[in-house]
Parts: structure tokens; C-alpha cells; sequence
């Protein structure tokens, strides 16, 4: 592989001379105070110590005496020695350099005589000769001793290095960690972000279904009141007949509208529950009388059943229960054909440990059409029926089930449907109800109010505050009707005025009107009562020895309107459209307390 | 007659630096790069994993026990150890083809002896780290491989004219091609991104007026090319080696003995880093 040696590469720099001079500068440095003089072939002459010169003769004939003779590898006996000057002379050939050399050392004594003597320059001279080659051992060794640091070094930095790069590896990690956490976060956030948009919208929503309502309500009112009124006058036949359609589209158009409030009522949380005594056989009564007309007219039967042993006062919101069972009752019915429909009340089980609470089942069955099991689920979802082509039959919004299904579930039930197909269908729930003391019908105000057969006699003077012409107009033939005379104002700035000139046996009161409402001019006549110099001043206040009767009016039928009519110290409260036998049940009752 | 850029955008038209060379080596000089990202560099190129392991494995790195993945090579071995071989590997296919006038094969072997005898001395001499001196010495004569390449008759004609003895390597370059290997050399190894020492070593390595700093990468190149030089691996078969610049010729001669011993110990290495240059591997 390579060729060329050392010599060939460094020709240039190399120094002959070099070992020789190695060698008598190592001799010198062993035995010092002695003079060296080595003799080549060549006639070089190279010296180290003390410099001596011997006569050429002498010179001649010692180097060709020891020409044939190395440094024996021990000595074997005294070495040949000559006098000369102070002190003696040694002769020894050095093959190794192809020379003779001289060594002169001083003093009397001939050291090469004695063994120890001649030992020390044999071994002395062994050694000088091994100079360079001790020179490169040394050399060598530094050689090792530098590629160990090297390594050593390299071993550190490699250390140091992997270190380094767990360090960053776990770094890495970390930041990976972290990276996924903030992605999660932000995702977390986002899902949360449009959750929230989601539920803001469901919530506009079902405002604006609230205030859709209340603005198809107003209109209702009038269609609703001025076809009573129609009826009331003389009509023929003809005229009759379509007063009739008239008034029972626009009393299925309403309670379409209250089913669409009431759903968005839910849906917007704003639904609660009133729970107050009733009697559960009047409760059922009630409802299926409702269906009495229906259910001779289709030839099926209609039959309830409660269970003897339950109570029968018990402690609930009866308006919704009565909604829920209507609604079950109604589709039964819509949807039986043959054969008949039963509600049945019964105890489900015992009630929770220690607790008063009665659990009933209701019960609504019939032999109808029954629905197919695909869409049983599906029957309680908003705007759907069995299938999309009973809407056109049977008609509906769809929204019945819907809101029967929250209903009892606000009232902490679930309902159940089981139906086949052609043979009929079972809707069921289970509520638990608190029994109830027997509770006087006069003691619970908002309960159904048996209907007015005939309009009070007495008379009585009214004052209609109320803004809209139309409603006012309404609302005072109404009340004109039932018997009563009746004097108007549109706010509730004139209502004031009309009161400090005249005497009213009762006010009915718009809520919603401009300048001043039914709110603030209740609040007014209620102070200007407590007040016994302002009341004076009132020809309607100054002689009465109980308040004033005051009857909120407002289209909206929400729980909190009511809440706040009577808040504000109203005596009973009327939503509209005004139902002409709820007005005269009420009017009837606050005006009887009249002296 | 061109220019050294002209030599090396012609050069890199044809044959560069393989692309994971390129990123190995930068790898080298990034602070976060781990023995993850090397891996990921190197095992683009499957035959490269498996020589490297081959390599490494080999006598040269004396390692105690057998390296089966980049990563594990990068940890006993160390980054610019891989990057020096992953730059073997690059060149070696660079250096093919035998002629009279001008032999890359002859001059991959003489790259070869400069990169063992200056890590050689760059440790044994200096004990310094001899990574860097390796790699200087395998890459330093690789202008002479693009001037080959884009110029071959120029170069030849030029080494013609250093065997008549018409000036030196440097002077019949310029003569013939206008620059000569160590301008084009520069320009590359500037491309490749290698560190700044190896960079000069490259320049200066026929600079007979450089006084060089002792150690120096520079110093150390000079001297390895001089010894490889006169070891018969010449590029230019039967050129004149030019003397060692003063200032090294006396380090020389105050370290005899050391340098007689690496030239001693040069067969054994060269034996040892056979699996690094042999061209059959």
C-alpha cells in the first residue's frame, strides 16, 4: 500500500548525523567529565566532552585494533586501556555506525580494570546506543498518551451531546403535550362557542314564536268576539251557517296558536308549573265531556275508569294535566274509527319510602288505526304524525304529542306509547301527586268558573281603558251585553281623568298602552286609595268603602303577566281573546260584592 | 479559458453532492438536530443506512459492539463521525475512472491517505479531534474532480505541463483552465456548507506563501498532501512533490520521531479505514 518509507518522505529534512550525535551526548550524559571522539569511515569526526586529540600513529593503530571488535554484550574481563595524559584511554568499534570510538576518561585509577568498573561502560555504552530508540518509545508513548485524551475528550463531548439530545427530546415531548392540550382546548372552546350560538338561537327562536303568538292573538280576539257578537244578532240561515264556520275555524286557529306558545314557552324554559289542589273526577269529567259531541257522532265508545281507592283531591298544576290528557284523548279519538277509546287511572306501585307522594298511572287506550313500530318514537317530535299523509286526513299541527311529552316530563313522568297496527295504541304515564285537603270552590279563584247563564241583572258601571279601537270596541259591546253600562278611555292618563268625574263599580284595565299603562295607573288608583285626602278628589274612589275592582287585560297569557297584574293590585286578571263566559263569571263575582 | 464559478455551476448541473449529504452536513452545525432527525436524513436513501452501518461497524471505529441503527450510530460514534462518512459515500462515486494523464482513481486513493494521515496527525501530533482534519482531507482535491468533469482535456493538458515541469499544479491549472482546484474547490465545499476550517484547508492547501498557524486544519492538510504525495498516490502520475513550506518543514524537524512513527503506523490505519476507501465495497 505505501511504498515509501520515512527516509524517501522526508529526504529533505533528514539528519544523518543525528544518531551518532544521540549516542555520545547519551554516552557523556551517563559517564560525565570524560571526553568522546567517534571516528567514521567517511573522516568525520564527532565530538562530545572534554576534547582530546591523539597522535595520528595512535590514532591509526587503536581504530584498526578495535576495527574487528564490538562491545562485547558483557564484560568478560578488564577492557584494554592505555595511559594517556591524566588519565586513561578506551577503544571500542561501533558497528552500528560503522565507526571506531575514542574514550578518554581522567584519573589515576583504570576503571576498566576492576569488573564493577568495566561493567558500568559496557552498560553505559549499551545504553547511549538504544538512545533513539528510547527517544521513539518516548515519542510512542506521548503518541498513546494524546489519542487517549483525544478519545477521552470525544467520549465527554459524545456524553455531553446525547445528553443534549434527551434534553431536547424531552423538550419535544413537552411541547407536543402542550400542543395537543391547547388544540383540545381550542376545539373545546369552539364546540362549547357554538353550542352556546346554538342555544341562543333555539332561545330567538321560541321568543319569536312567543311574540308571533301574542301578535296572531290580537286579531284573534277581534274575529273571535265580533263572531260571537254576529251570532247574538238575528240571522238567517245562510248567514248562520257560515257565522258558525267562522267561529269554530278561528277557535281551532286559537288553539292551534296556544299549542305553538306553549311549545316555544317550553323550549325557552320559561314554562313552570302552578300546582294547586283540584279534584281528579272533575278534572276527568271535564275532559271527556269535551269529547261527548265527537265520540256520539263516530259510534264509539268512550269510557273511564279510576282506580276507587285513589284520593281524590290531590295537589297539581290541573290546567296542564288537563292539556296533556286532552291531547292524548283527542288523537284517540281523532284516530279510532271502531270499537272505542278508555282512559284509565290507576296507582302505579308504591310511592317513594316515607314520602306522601301517590304515583298514577294514566291510561289512554283505544282500537284505532295504531301506529307503525318505525315511527313510534317519532310521534313525539315536533310537526310530525304517524306519517306524513295523516296531516292532510286527520289534521293538526303535529305538536299535541310534543308538548304532552314535555308536560309530563316537567311534571316529572315520561310517557309511553305501545301500538300494532290496525288493532290500536296505548299511550301511558306515571306521575306522583301529592294528596290534597278538600280545598272550598271559592278558595281557588282560577278555577273554571261555571259558565253564566244569564247576564247579571243589577247592572253595573264599567270604565274599559283600552288602547286598541278595535279590541275596544269588542270588549264594550261585550260587556254591554252582559248588562252593563260601560264609559271607555285610551290610556290609562284618561282612565284617571274619567275616574276623578265619575263613578265606576269596576275597571277593566289594558296592560299594554301608551302614555300610561294598566300597571302604572293600577298602582296610582291603589295609592290614591291609601291617600284619604287625594281619594276625594276621585268621584270613583272618594265614597267607597272596599278597593276598586280592577281587571287586567293583556294578550299575553303568560304565568309572569298575571303574576304582575295582580302584583301590581289588580283583582282578577283576563287574557285575551276574551272568552265572554270567563268575563262574565268574573264580572259577576266582583260586582255582587258591591253593596 | 473559465472561471472557477463557471466550473462549479457547470459541475453542479451534472453531479452534486448527493441531497442527504447536503443535509447530514448541515445537520452537523444545528444546535437542536438529535439522532432522530440524522436518522430521518439518512434513511431516505436505504443503501446509504445500510453502508453506514457497514462503516461503522467496520475496523476503523473499533466499536465493542455492533451498531444496527443510524441512531444507535449516532450515539456511539457522534454526529460529524456520520456526517465525515455520509461525505465518503457521497464522493466515492465521484472519483471513478483510470487515465494516464490523469487518474480519479489515483486520486481517490491519494483523498483517502490525506484524510487518514491527517486525522493521524491532527490526534496524534496535536490531540486534537480528528473528525474535521478527515473530512478536509477527503473533500481537499475535489476541484480537481470538477475541472475533470467539465474541463478533462484542459486538466489534462495542464498536467502535462506540470510533469515538463512548467510551475507548479497551481500555475499550469491557471495556465489551461484559467483557475485552478483549490478556487473551485472552495466554491463548492461553500455550497455544501461545511465548517469554516475545512473551508480554508481547502484554499490554502497548495498556498506555498500561506504561513500557516501550527496546528492549523490548514497546516495539518498541507502536510498529510505532501506525505500522501510522495507516497506514489499522486493525481498526477509522475508530477514533482513540491517542497513543505519553512515553517513546516521545522515542525517536521523538531518531530522527527513522531512522524517516523506515523508513517510506520499508516499501513495498519489505512488497513483498519480499508472498508471508508475501498471502491469494491
Amino acid at each position: 500500500m505505501v511504498d515509501s518509507g520515512f527516509d524517501q518522505i522526508f529526504a529533505d529534512l533528514i539528519d544523518e548525523l543525528r544518531p551518532r550525535e544521540l549516542f555520545l551526548r547519551a554516552l557523556s550524559d551517563i559517564v560525565p567529565g570524560g571526553g568522546l571522539l567517534l571516528l567514521s569511515p567517511g573522516g568525520e569526526r564527532l565530538r562530545e566532552g572534554v576534547v582530546f586529540e591523539l597522535d595520528s600513529e595512535l590514532e591509526e593503530e587503536l581504530a584498526a585494533a578495535v576495527a574487528a571488535v564490538a562491545v562485547p554484550r558483557q564484560p568478560s574481563g578488564p577492557l584494554p586501556a592505555r595511559r594517556v595524559a591524566a588519565g586513561w584511554l578506551y577503544a571500542f568499534a561501533v558497528p552500528e555506525f560503522n565507526a571506531a570510538l575514542f574514550w578518554w576518561l581522567p584519573g589515576k585509577d583504570d576503571l576498566g580494570r576492576e569488573p564493577a568498573g568495566a561493567a558500568l561502560l559496557v552498560h553505559a555504552l549499551h545504553y547511549a546506543l538504544r538512545a533513539e530508540e528510547r527517544e521513539e518509545e518516548v515519542a510512542q508513548e506521548e503518541q498513546y498518551r494524546r489519542q487517549i485524551e483525544v478519545l477521552k475528550r470525544q467520549h465527554g463531548e459524545l456524553i455531553e451531546d446525547n445528553y443534549r439530545q434527551y434534553r431536547i427530546n424531552q423538550e419535544r415531548e413537552q411541547g407536543y403535550a402542550r400542543n395537543l392540550e391547547r388544540e383540545i382546548a381550542r376545539q373545546t372552546a369552539e364546540l362549547r362557542e357554538a353550542n352556546a350560538r346554538l342555544e341562543e338561537i333555539s332561545r330567538h327562536k321560541s321568543e319569536f314564536l312567543a311574540n308571533m303568538s301574542h301578535e296572531l292573538r290580537t286579531p284573534m280576539n277581534a274575529i273571535i268576539g265580533f263572531a260571537e257578537l254576529l251570532a247574538d244578532t238575528p240571522l238567517n240561515g245562510e248567514q248562520d251557517e257560515y257565522c258558525r264556520t267562522i267561529r269554530q275555524a278561528s277557535a281551532s286557529l286559537l288553539a292551534q296558536i296556544n299549542d305553538i306558545l306553549d311549545l316555544a314557552k317550553i323550549e325557552a324554559g320559561k314554562l313552570e308549573l302552578s300546582p294547586a289542589p283540584f279534584n281528579l273526577d272533575e278534572l276527568l269529567a271535564g275532559v271527556t265531556a269535551i269529547f261527548a259531541l265527537a265520540v256520539k257522532a263516530k259510534g264509539i265508545d268512550l269510557s273511564v275508569h279510576r282506580d276507587p281507592d285513589l284520593p281524590v283531591q290531590l295537589l297539581a298544576d290541573s290546567h296542564r294535566l288537563h292539556q296533556v290528557l286532552l291531547n292524548l284523548l283527542g288523537n284517540a279519538v281523532k284516530f279510532t274509527e271502531r270499537g272505542g277509546v278508555e282512559l284509565r287511572v290507576e296507582r302505579a306501585g308504591v310511592g317513594a319510602a316515607g314520602g306522601s307522594l301517590i304515583p298514577l298511572r294514566f291510561v289512554v287506550r283505544d282500537s284505532g288505526i295504531g301506529i307503525p313500530a318505525s315511527r313510534l318514537q317519532a310521534v313525539f317530535e315536533k310537526f310530525t304524525q304517524a306519517d306524513g299523509s295523516t296531516t292532510r286526513r286527520f289534521g293538526g299541527t303535529g305538536l299535541g304529542l310534543a308538548i304532552s311529552k314535555q308536560l309530563v316530563e316537567l311534571m316529572g313522568g315520561s310517557i309511553r306509547v305501545e301500538s300494532r297496527e290496525g288493532l290500536g295504541s296505548t299511550f301511558s304515564f306515571v306521575i306522583s301527586l301529592a294528596p290534597a285537603a278538600q280545598v272550598a270552590p271559592d278558595k281557588a279563584p282560577r278555577q273554571p268558573v261555571p259558565a253564566a247563564t244569564a247576564p247579571f241583572p243589577g247592572g253595573g258601571r264599567i270604565l274599559l281603558v283600552e288602547d286598541n279601537p278595535v279590541n275596544r270596541r269588542l270588549a264594550s259591546l261585550l260587556i254591554g251585553k252582559l248588562g252593563y253600562a260601560v264609559v271607555t278611555a285610551v290610556d290609562g292618563v284618561e282612565g284617571l281623568k274619567a275616574m276623578r268625574e265619575n263613578r265606576f263599580d269596576l275597571v277593566l284595565m289594558d296592560v299594554q298602552m301608551p302614555r300610561m299603562d294598566g300597571i302604572t295607573a293600577t298602582h296610582r288608583i291603589r295609592a290614591l286609595e291609601n291617600d284619604p285626602a287625594a281619594r276625594g278628589q276621585y268621584v270613583s274612589l272618594a265614597d267607597r268603602c272596599s278597593p276598586l275592582p280592577i281587571v287586567g287585560l293583556t294578550a299575553h297569557a303568560r304565568k309572569e303577566d298575571e303574576e304582575s297584574c295582580y302584583a301590581a293590585g289588580m283583582s282578577a286578571f283576563l287574557s285575551k281573546p276574551i272568552d265572554r263566559n270567563k268575563m262574565a263569571a268574573i264580572l259577576e263575582r266582583l260586582l255582587a260584592g258591591q253593596g | 479559458m473559465m472561471d472557477a464559478k463557471s466550473i462549479v455551476r457547470r459541475f453542479s448541473d451534472t453531479k452534486t453532492l448527493p441531497h442527504v449529504a447536503l443535509r447530514a452536513a448541515r445537520l452537523v452545525n444545528e444546535e437542536r438536530a438529535t439522532m432522530h432527525d440524522f436518522e430521518e436524513v439518512i434513511k431516505l436513501d436505504p443503501v446509504l443506512v445500510a453502508r453506514l452501518l457497514r462503516l461503522v461497524n467496520s475496523p476503523y471505529f473499533g466499536l465493542a459492539r455492533k451498531v444496527e441503527s443510524i441512531s444507535k450510530a449516532v450515539v456511539f460514534c457522534g454526529v460529524k463521525q456520520l456526517r465525515n462518512l455520509v461525505a465518503v459515500e457521497a464522493l466515492r462515486s465521484m472519483f471513478k475512472g483510470e487515465d494516464r494523464r490523469f487518474s480519479r482513481e489515483q486520486l481517490w486513493l491519494h483523498s483517502a491517505t490525506v484524510a487518514i494521515l491527517a486525522e493521524m496527525i491532527a490526534k496524534r501530533i496535536f490531540g486534537l479531534a480528528g473528525d474535521e482534519a478527515f473530512l478536509a482531507g477527503i473533500i481537499h482535491d475535489v476541484g480537481l474532480v470538477a475541472e475533470d468533469q467539465v474541463a478533462g482535456e484542459e486538466l489534462r493538458l495542464a498536467a502535462d505541463d506540470l510533469r515538463l515541469g512548467k510551475g507548479s499544479l497551481i500555475e499550469c491549472e491557471r495556465g489551461r483552465l484559467g483557475t485552478d482546484h483549490c478556487e473551485v474547490g472552495l466554491l463548492l465545499a461553500q455550497e455544501w456548507k461545511l465548517p469554516t476550517e475545512v473551508l480554508k484547508a481547502i484554499q490554502f492547501h497548495h498556498d506555498p506563501e500561506k504561513k500557516f498557524a501550527i496546528p492549523s486544519l490548514s497546516a495539518i492538510i498541507v502536510l498529510a498532501d505532501f506525505m500522501a504525495s510522495k507516497m506514489q498516490h499522486n493525481p498526477v502520475p509522475g508530477a514533482p512533490v513540491p517542497a513543505l513550506p519553512p515553517s513546516l518543514a521545522r515542525h517536521v524537524k523538531g518531530m522527527m520521531v513522531n512522524y517516523k512513527i506515523i508513517v510506520r503506523d499508516l499501513p495498519a490505519e489505512m488497513a483498519k479505514a480499508r472498508e471508508l476507501y475501498h471502491s469494491d465495497g
